[in-house]
């Protein structure tokens, strides 16, 4: 079964000045902080309730 | 209570483990309403994570290299494995901010603190010794790239990281054994001192 992604090439990088990062950590890290604000700024089930 | 309650030990540590956790604390049944919050979903999830992390790891270490690498059920529980430290951390990096943000040491709840801190530091050591525990080029040029970093650290007579031995024994029992017994404390401690509340926002809050 063929991969859903192909990873048989060499990873992307960004760079700027000092700043060097792959690209699927760059956007895992993009993914933990739309995350974060999610879950601060989501209702939460049930919620209202309980206050 | 006895005399002989007195004398002993375990009692004398029973009643030292009731006084500090009664039942009521250790498992409650209710908690604040603040908690009803998506961001105090965080550190249950990394504990989930984490039992699934252990659970993939000792089927991995019960069958070994040539099936985790040469068998379509190993290439799941590798998988998994992957996969189980990866959300592992992304939920830890969320719960971590989290708990930063809201100060979460206040109320007496330094240890708590310190306790998660330090487990996230432990972690990263025990998924990195896993890098190069996978037995195969991926773990010889990462073991060969991090060595040159132990001795430029000057600890590489300690961590050898081409011994594979080592790096297998630490990954698999030593720091492991340290992230568990640390997250129990750390649960522990949140169970005594309570969920820290969040900040108010005007003197009228209670």
């Amino acid at each position: 079964m063929a991969a859903v992604f192909d990873l048989n090439h060499h990873a992307s990088y960004v760079h700027w000045h000092f700043f060097q990062m792959s690209v699927s950590n760059l956007l895992v890290i993009v993914a933990m902080i739309v995350v974060f604000a999610v879950a601060i700024l989501a209702p939460f089930p049930g919620g209202k309730r309980k206050s | 209570m006895s005399a002989y309650d007195e004398r002993s030990w375990t009692g004398r540590v029973r009643r030292r483990a009731v006084a500090a956790l009664p039942p009521e604390k250790l498992l409650p049944d209710e908690q604040p309403a603040y908690v009803a919050s998506w961001i105090y979903v965080f550190g249950v999830l990394s504990l989930a994570s984490l039992a699934v992390l252990i659970g993939s790891g000792t089927i991995l270490a019960l069958k070994g290299p040539g099936w985790w690498h040469f068998t379509g059920a190993g290439h799941f529980f590798n998988s998994i494995h992957l996969w189980a430290v990866e959300l592992f951390f992304f939920c830890m990096v969320v719960h971590l901010w989290g708990k930063y943000w809201m100060a979460a040491w206040r109320g007496g709840r330094a240890r708590v603190w310190m306790t998660g801190a330090v487990v996230f530091l432990v972690a990263i050591p025990c998924a990195l010794t896993g890098y190069v525990s996978q037995q195969n080029f991926d773990a010889q040029w990462i073991s060969t790239q991090a060595k040159d970093a132990m001795n430029s650290a000057g600890i590489g007579a300690f961590f050898n990281l081409l011994n594979f031995g080592q790096m297998y024994s630490y990954h698999v029992f030593l720091l492991p054994l340290a992230v568990v017994a640390l997250v129990v404390a750390h649960v522990l401690l949140v169970r005594r001192h309570g969920v820290v509340p969040p900040f108010r926002v005007s003197e009228d809050d209670s």
